[in-house]
């Protein structure tokens, strides 16, 4: 088929693809699975707590305003502070509520956004937030910039997408393999070997979105631990002293509620569908509204001003630079939480292919690689050589 | 791995090729070491594990009390050209939430309530501001609360930074006002 320069070329490619994950093979297979698991955390966790549903008392009850909330929350736990009202992608799951309780613990609590029940509060193990912790940064803190688990994780982002190339580049006419059935009566090696290359070529998109995503990772990291911004987010200046009302009887001032808020924020920025509401943190801070608009991978959001009722900043999706376009997409593009369960789902899907690819990768690699390494290793006597180029793979602390 | 080219034998190649796999290993471990203080830190940001560290209790700031601690027993943490910080979290009394617009946090006396320091942030029960600590600051200098209340009144007390974040002063003592 090739001659035979081509073809001790694309043996090499073939050494580079085989090596790629190798040393640190089960570390990449955790790290697709807990990825895998964090797409679709939500969803386990509305499956195995009742807390987190949004259950209809009765088949024609009305979902209640932020501020029906807010006050249902107030009649429940009157001396209880809410700072955060967000209602989840999906109108099956309860409204969070982020609180503080006189006692001083901050939990997040689920309410009924029909009845404003709270129904309860996220478990001391949050699995959503361990999973995207694991999955995100290795578990390790954030004690200066970034942690230094976050570079681990996303630094994979790079020989993932060498995999991709390699594998295509070794994978001879692969835009034939998309119906090429599986060879079953063959042997386990070459089973494997049929599934890693279907699933590798049907996955195409998705590892060269996910690797390109991760490597985004490691681009922001490396940003914002140099201290360099591109974005053109406006800092919202804190309320003037003039601005907010000072009360002879020294009650707090009168601000507006959050109805009010989301309707001047919904004047101001026609089109914002309002699912988090922050409200203000302290005497000179704002209500801000957000969520999503037109281009579902990106949030707009305004600060309304509670006392005088001015929208005093807002970001909108036409506000971000053609770069911000791109570099805000990464995220929501690597999560696949831009367009409800569908899309999560075809994340998960292909997260489990994912997987599946380094687990079969390493299947092959100990039936095949092993022999074939040695065997390269014996015919020449240029063989260090072609170790030396297996190696810088693997240069990995 | 340039020592790779070098002799194919070479007893660091050697112990690559014999080790490299262990590498798994070493990879599982780092979050399984990590993780109690995973566990110990999500605690914390609820809430749970107390205030802080160092707690003050009951400083009496005009008619009002208040709690002070040190979100961390540790020094300043840096933030590039920002300078160095100090997270504090504070707690108002029960009876003062309402009467209290905003706290405020400062090294050093303020001149006026505009110079007040940096503002307390959250829910009165549990706040937390971001103090900054100049380099040169004093080991004996006092950190100053400043409570400004919806009539517009404002009351002030300090406490030793010595006492609200041992760390911080160790942390200065060592600097000896070098930057």
């Amino acid at each position: 088929m090739a001659k035979s320069p081509k073809k001790s070329k694309s043996r090499l490619w073939f050494l580079v693809h085989s090596w790629l994950a190798l040393p640190i093979w089960f570390f990449v297979l955790i790290v697709c699975f807990t990825g895998m698991l964090a797409v679709v955390s939500q969803e386990i966790v509305w499956l195995a707590d009742p807390a987190v549903r949004a259950n209809k008392p009765d088949a024609d009850a009305e979902r209640l305003s932020f501020q029906q909330v807010l006050d249902a929350l107030h009649k429940a736990e009157p001396d209880m502070v809410v700072e955060r009202l967000n209602q989840p992608d999906g109108s099956h799951f309860a409204v969070k509520a982020n609180v503080t309780l006189p006692d001083g613990t901050s939990p997040t609590l689920y309410v009924n956004p029909y009845t404003g029940a709270i129904q309860g509060k996220t478990p001391d193990f949050n699995f959503e937030a361990f999973t995207r912790a694991l999955h995100g940064w290795w578990l390790v803190p954030f004690t200066n910039g970034f942690s230094w688990g976050w570079y681990l994780v996303s630094l994979l982002g790079l020989p993932m997408l060498a995999s991709l190339v390699t594998g295509l580049v070794v994978y001879k006419k692969f835009w034939k393999g998309f119906f090429k059935p599986l060879r079953t009566g063959h042997g386990s090696r070459i089973f494997w070997g049929d599934l890693h290359r279907l699933a590798g070529v049907w996955s195409i998109w998705f590892i060269a979105v996910i690797s390109i995503t991760g490597t985004w990772f490691l681009i922001q990291a490396i940003l914002a631990d140099n201290h360099i911004t591109i974005s053109s987010r406006p800092i919202v200046p804190v309320i003037a002293r003039e601005d907010v009302p000072q009360t002879p009887n020294g009650s707090p001032a009168a601000r507006i509620d959050l109805d009010e808020a989301a309707r001047i924020a919904g004047l101001a920025v026609p089109g914002l569908e309002i699912n988090f509401i922050s409200l203000p943190a302290t005497a000179y801070s704002h209500i801000t509204l957000a969520g999503p608009g037109w281009y579902p991978l990106m949030f707009q959001s305004a600060s309304v001003n509670p006392y005088t009722r001015n929208v005093d900043s807002q970001f909108l999706i036409s506000d971000r630079s053609a770069l911000e376009f791109v570099t805000e997409s990464m995220r929501p593009l690597h999560t696949g939480d831009f367009g409800g369960l569908p899309i999560k789902l075809v994340w998960f899907f292909f997260g489990l292919v994912l997987t599946l690819m380094v687990f079969s990768g390493l299947l092959i690699w100990t039936k095949r690689t092993a022999q074939a390494t040695a065997a390269a290793l014996k015919r020449s006597e240029r063989a260090p050589r072609m170790t030396r180029n297996e190696t810088p793979v693997e240069i990995r602390p | 791995m340039s020592q790779v080219q070098a002799v194919p034998a070479s007893p660091l190649k050697q112990r690559w090729l014999k080790w490299r796999f262990h590498l798994n290993i070493l990879l599982i471990l780092i979050p399984l070491g990590f993780m109690p203080k995973y566990f110990a830190d999500a605690r914390l940001f609820r809430g749970e594990a107390g205030l802080g560290a160092n707690v003050i209790n009951d400083i009496q700031v005009g008619p009002y009390t208040l709690d002070l601690a040190e979100m961390r027993d540790e020094p300043p943490r840096a933030d590039g050209p920002a300078g160095h910080f100090k997270v504090f979290n504070a707690s108002l009394c029960k009876a003062c939430v309402n009467g209290v617009k905003a706290a405020y946090l400062r090294i050093g006396k303020p001149r006026s309530l505009r110079a007040a320091g940096t503002i307390f942030f959250g829910a009165p029960y549990n706040m937390g501001t971001s103090l900054p600590i100049p380099p040169r600051t004093k080991p004996d200098a006092q950190v100053w609360i400043t409570l400004e209340g919806w009539d517009g009144s404002m009351h002030q007390a300090s406490v030793p930074l010595a006492k609200a974040s041992p760390a911080t002063v160790a942390w200065l003592e060592k600097q000896g006002g070098k930057k």
